[in-house]
């Protein structure tokens, strides 16, 4: 009950912070605060992409109040994330992946994706190993990230290597980010110090590979978008002199050697 | 650590170590840079505390604190490699609720076993367990008192609580957890071999071509043993792990077979592959000749509950009645060559009979296993098609018949063992590797896994059971007596020759009166002992009285009278032997917090508190009846023992402890190494209690097959543990084959030269029809033992399997891991695991709070269907370490009639919604 009230407390002092913030009270703090939202401050699923999110949101707290599990949160002045929006940290309460998704058909607006139903689609985050200082990749047998999983064996599979002359086999946690919801789990119950696996918005971690290149067969692979950004001129008639065809200029000027000729002629 | 960042020594430290373990090189400056920020540190060798693995450990202490913890890369078990268990070994001794003074309940300042717990002194807490047990061993004699210890006593713990119950007060009711654990499989040794313990040891699971795991997810219960069966698996491309379980878990991730099986159906598979050998040809006769038997014993042998209904909850007189009469079912009539319908009375002979037969007899036996027969009886997954699972059970026996250059390994543990026919279930895996003459060799053997880190060294070597005596020796064996006495400097008589009471039998006794006193250590009995419900009740009982010495806060404590702090592993000087007979041992390192102090202090400070004419004179001990002994009484020794120079009112302190062959062992001695000995220092008479009780125990090992090396040569810095038995120097590795095995002669192949239960009757699978004993010196015994269902089958109402067990995260009933709180929060409490369908049939989704209800009780449990263990349906699973939920309210108290072992495994339950 105590911790019922408590939360009631909190979401209505974010609320009304945000109302205050609206008559221009705190007007300075909350341009200050618009900033970015921090790489682990992560959204409730089905959230829009970060800009449509924030230009929807309502800051109402309904989907922090339909969170069965306490895991979301309104954040209030100078948080991790914009005044008033939703978010969770992983490491505190992680997402339990409810499969009716309680949080989402309450918003309002729609900045919560009102048609998103399968929470294995969710993408609130991507978790992301720390090698050098996960147990497992060290050898012992943790793998807790991996037993934690709601969604094992896709998300986080196990990489089972010989080590060298070691007679112990190593299993390699290792995170797949086509099924990786972002749910947190694995570092809330990473056991080291500082989870060494951690939840983190997907572009603060995810590279990407040129458009051009295939490293696999059948990969959406469009040899015509090779150069798109380029601007190639257009062909030009034979004789034309109005207009510099490619490399016409390059050639018609001296080749910058002393004693050369401007324009290539004696 | 100042001019190295944590993150930059972590890795440095990390690689240093692991460098060692995987042969990396690893720079000087490295090296050298950690070496610096562990100035001041002191490393010395351990062991884990936890499963029975037996990881070495560094352990390194600053300032009077364990400070750090690594893998040993010298330990062949682990070479620096931990679990996730392991590598908080340093933290245990750490938790914010640690017991650190002696609680009585009381009220008016006198215990009362009404009142609440307040602290008190040792002195207090002293006096009242002792005029409580003076009260019931007066009135009732050594039969109504126990002492209950633990596969994680220490070796010298464990000698000083047998020999004060066994030699001091005349009692054999000492028995530790492995009774729920272990018992099974030292029934199973002692029938097939006539000796305790594996054969096998660990290096086969580099040797292996072929490793077998039988009821046993090792994936999680020993994760170090399974790297290196992983390890074996990747180096070798043609070996082959199969894992033969009830639910789907770990081990099944990198297995070539898995195969999911119905409870006690494992009876039925050994058996057809067995008949496949025998059809295929490929029994090894030459082997079997030269050094086997065959044998089997009676069927209707019950399922170890009580007689009578009169302690049963209403619920549970159905299940209870399955002990006095059973109905055989269709499947049974089929295994056992009977008439589906007939009642079968629970024979009154002693279920561990057995007899010789002949080869043709066992064959007979067989005959009913056919793949069909087999296959429809034992298919655990209903998703799966019974060709699908007939093409399995084939792949099986093939690779068991594979050949003699490949190297076949048997694994199991709790799933064969927690088994109401858990020693037949020891005794066919033996029959495989018997038959196949591939046992006891390098790569090849049927190799019995333990759960606990000193289940061998202490509860079986040293003997804490109902039954036992150090060194395999037997309490009924009037001979082994005679050797004890004397090795105990104990007038003839002394012992006491009626086994005791086995651990399950002695809570029962509790709530039927027949046991009134009991003290715990190093266990947690009230919540891993199965059907608690009725223990927790009989131990609040006026007439009970409850010591419980243990070193945090347990659910047994909540029931207790009395709450004994405990010293925990570094903070006394102690070994442990792991499933490879490899005795490890290490030195105090830092002092126990408050007044906790070491069990074996405990006894020692107990024993003060009795004279010989207290318990060496006549004594009550209803049921006695053996040659040479008055009827329902021990007889007096007193006069016996004036004459060996004993008086009357000398304490069993100095009479069993420290008289004058103990006192040479003085203290300090050089191998402690500057360390302390906080058990010398209490006692203040100047011997090293450890060294003494240790070389004293060694003397029964030494010459009969057991042989230990000496207390200073464990402690070289050179040993990582030695395996025994250890002969001139050497230790052994393989038992019982020539050229591995000291004890077998040049010549001889093989000698099986275990002495217990070396000779039998005659008869045929039906019976004995000639009681004379026929020796069968330096023989195996295979056994035929037929299919036999479980007592609770599944019903309408109560109508899924509850299996229980653990997980990687926790140790037992978490009363220490749950104090860390990197493992509490890496699995916070135990959960309900339950295929989707069954979730969906019962209006249950993922992550409902249920209720679990069997006829013994109901808990809540979150429901789990995206588990670790992917159950089939029909199954669902609970791990025991949560006091929070408490699964073993649950569970049926069945055990094997042979060894009294518990089955967790089997209990008819119903789960809704909460």
């Amino acid at each position: 009950m105590e911790q019922t009230n408590r939360r009631q407390f909190l979401i209505r002092t974010a609320q009304m912070t945000g109302a205050a913030a609206c008559i221009g009270i705190v007007w300075t703090v909350l341009i200050q605060n618009q900033a970015q939202v921090a790489a682990h401050a992560l959204r409730p699923p089905g959230a829009l992409s970060e800009s449509d999110f924030m230009a929807q949101c309502l800051k109402c707290g309904q989907c922090v109040n339909a969170c069965p599990y306490d895991t979301l949160k309104l954040s209030t002045i100078a948080d991790v994330a914009p005044i008033g929006t939703p978010y969770f940290i992983a490491r505190e309460i992680p997402c339990e992946m409810c499969a009716d998704v309680p949080c989402v058909p309450v918003c309002p607006s729609g900045a919560l994706d009102r048609n998103f139903t399968d929470i294995t689609k969710a993408r609130m985050g991507l978790a992301v190993i720390d090698e050098e200082m996960c147990l497992s990749w060290r050898g012992l047998r943790c793998e807790v990230c991996y037993r934690v999983c709601p969604v094992r064996d896709k998300a986080i599979s196990l990489t089972i290597v010989q080590r060298e002359t070691s007679r112990h086999a190593v299993f390699e946690p290792v995170i797949h980010s086509e099924h990786c919801t972002g749910c947190g789990k694995c570092e809330k119950a990473c056991p080291t110090e500082e989870a060494a696996v951690r939840v983190l918005w997907p572009q603060f971690v995810q590279g990407k590979l040129g458009e051009h290149y295939s490293p696999t067969q059948g990969d959406n692979f469009k040899v015509q978008d090779i150069g798109k950004n380029t601007n190639i001129a257009k062909e030009l008639k034979p004789g034309s002199k109005e207009q510099a065809a490619p490399g016409m200029n390059y050639f018609n000027q001296s080749g910058g050697r002393e004693g050369e000729i401007p324009g290539g002629k004696p | 650590m100042t001019s190295l960042s944590r993150r930059e020594f972590m890795k440095k430290s990390i690689a240093a170590t692991t460098a060692a373990t995987v042969g990396l090189p690893v720079t000087k400056a490295a090296l050298a840079q950690a070496r610096n920020a562990e100035a001041g540190w002191k490393w010395d060798k351990s062991v884990c505390r936890f499963c029975g693995t037996g990881c070495g450990e560094q352990v390194a202490t600053f300032e009077g604190k364990i400070v750090a913890i690594k893998g040993d890369p010298d330990a062949p078990v682990n070479r620096g490699l931990n679990c996730i268990k392991g590598y908080f070994n340093g933290r245990i001794l750490y938790g914010e609720d640690r017991l650190t003074q002696p609680l009585m309940r009381m009220k008016n300042g006198k215990f009362d076993k009404t009142g609440d717990f307040v602290p008190v002194t040792w002195e207090q807490a002293f006096d009242e367990i002792t005029a409580q047990f003076k009260r019931v061993y007066k009135e009732k004699g050594p039969a109504a008192v126990a002492m209950l210890t633990s596969g994680q006593s220490l070796v010298q713990e464990g000698y000083a609580a047998a020999k004060l119950m066994k030699g001091g007060f005349r009692s054999n009711n000492i028995d530790p957890n492995a009774r729920l654990c272990m018992a099974s499989a030292v029934v199973g040794f002692y029938q097939t071999f006539g000796i305790d313990e594996p054969a096998n040891c660990y290096d086969d699971f580099e040797l292996a071509d072929i490793t077998v795991l039988w009821g046993n997810n090792m994936a999680e219960a020993h994760p170090i043993l399974w790297s290196r069966a992983t390890d074996r698996r990747l180096a070798a491309k043609d070996s082959r792990i199969i894992n033969i379980t009830t639910y789907r878990n770990m081990c099944s991730d990198i297995a070539d077979l898995e195969i999911i099986f119905k409870p006690n159906t494992d009876l039925a598979i050994l058996n057809y592959i067995a008949r496949e050998m025998v059809q295929r040809n490929a029994v090894n006769m030459d082997f079997v000749n030269k050094h086997c038997v065959f044998a089997t014993g009676p069927v209707d042998i019950g399922y170890g509950m009580r007689p009578t209904d009169k302690f049963a909850f209403p619920a549970e007189k159905d299940t209870q009645a399955q002990q006095l009469k059973h109905t055989i079912d269709k499947y049974e009539a089929i295994a056992q060559r009977r008439k589906e319908g007939t009642v079968a009375e629970t024979a009154k002979a002693a279920p561990d009979a057995h007899w010789q037969i002949s080869y043709d007899e066992f064959k007979r036996g067989l005959e009913p296993y056919t793949l069909d027969f087999v296959a429809e009886l034992a298919k655990g997954d209903p998703d799966e098609s019974l060709n699908a699972f007939k093409n399995k059970l084939k792949q099986l026996a093939d690779y068991y018949i594979s050949g003699r250059q490949k190297n076949i390994l048997s694994l199991w543990c709790m799933g064969v063992n927690q088994h109401v026919r858990g020693v037949w279930v020891n005794e066919q895996i033996y029959m495989l590797h018997l038959l196949l003459g591939k046992h006891g060799t390098p790569g090849n053997g049927a190799f019995s896994l333990t759960g606990q880190p000193s289940a061998c060294g202490t509860a079986r070597e040293v003997g804490t059971f109902s039954h036992r005596l150090p060194a395999d020796m037997l309490v009924a064996n009037g001979a082994h007596r005679a050797r004890t006495e004397k090795l105990w400097k104990l007038p003839a008589k002394t012992l006491n020759p009626k086994v005791g009471t086995a651990l399950m039998v002695a809570m029962r006794g509790l709530e039927d009166g027949s046991v009134n006193f009991v003290w715990t250590q190093t266990v947690n009995l009230f919540q891993s002992v199965p059907n608690t419900n009725h223990w927790l009740k009989a131990a609040r009982d006026p007439k009970n009285f409850i010591v419980v010495a243990d070193s945090y806060p347990t659910l047994s404590g909540k029931v207790a009278d009395v709450i004994l702090p405990a010293a925990m592993i570094n903070e006394k000087w102690g070994g442990y032997g792991n499933a490879e007979r490899r005795m490890q041992v290490w030195r105090q390192r830092v002092n126990a917090p408050g007044q906790a102090r070491a069990d074996v202090w405990m006894m020692l400070e107990f024993s003060k508190r009795f004279t010989l004419k207290e318990v060496w004179g006549e004594l009550p001990l209803p049921g006695l009846k053996v040659d040479g002994f008055p009827e329902n009484k021990m007889p007096s020794v007193l006069e016996e023992a004036k004459k060996m120079g004993y008086n009357e009112d000398m304490t069993l302190y100095e009479v069993l402890f420290a008289h004058a062959d103990n006192k040479k062992f003085a203290w300090p001695d050089p191998v402690a190494k500057g360390e302390d000995n906080t058990v010398v220092k209490l006692l203040g008479d100047g011997w090293f209690v450890e060294k003494a009780l240790f070389e004293e125990y060694r003397q029964f090992t030494v010459g009969h097959q057991h042989d230990l090396a000496s207390f200073d040569e464990y402690y070289a810095d050179n040993v990582r543990g030695l395996r025994w038995p250890i002969v001139n120097g050497k230790e052994t590795k393989w038992r019982f084959s020539e050229g591995n095995d000291p004890y077998v002669k040049p010549g001889e192949g093989y000698n099986f030269y275990g002495p217990l239960l070396k000779a039998t009757g005659t008869g045929d699978l039906d019976g004995v029809k000639d009681a004379t004993p026929k020796p069968l010196p330096g023989r195996a015994k295979i056994f035929f033992r037929p299919y036999a269902a479980y007592p609770e089958q599944l019903s309408k109402e109560y109508d899924l399997q509850l299996c229980t067990g653990r997980i990687l995260e926790h140790w037992h009933t978490g009363s220490m891991t749950r104090r860390v709180p990197e493992l509490h929060r890496a699995a916070p409490s135990a959960v309900l695991y339950m295929h989707e369908a069954d979730a969906q049939a019962r209006g249950l989704k993922h992550q409902d709070l249920t209720w679990v209800e069997t006829r013994r009780g109901k808990i809540k449990m979150i429901l789990d269907t995206r588990g670790r263990n992917k159950v089939a349906k029909g199954t669902i699973f609970g791990a025991f370490f949560d006091e929070g939920v408490q699964v073993n309210q649950l569970t049926l108290d069945a055990t094997d009639p042979l060894s009294l072992e518990p089955d967790y495994k089997k209990s008819a339950a119903k789960v809704y919604k909460a």
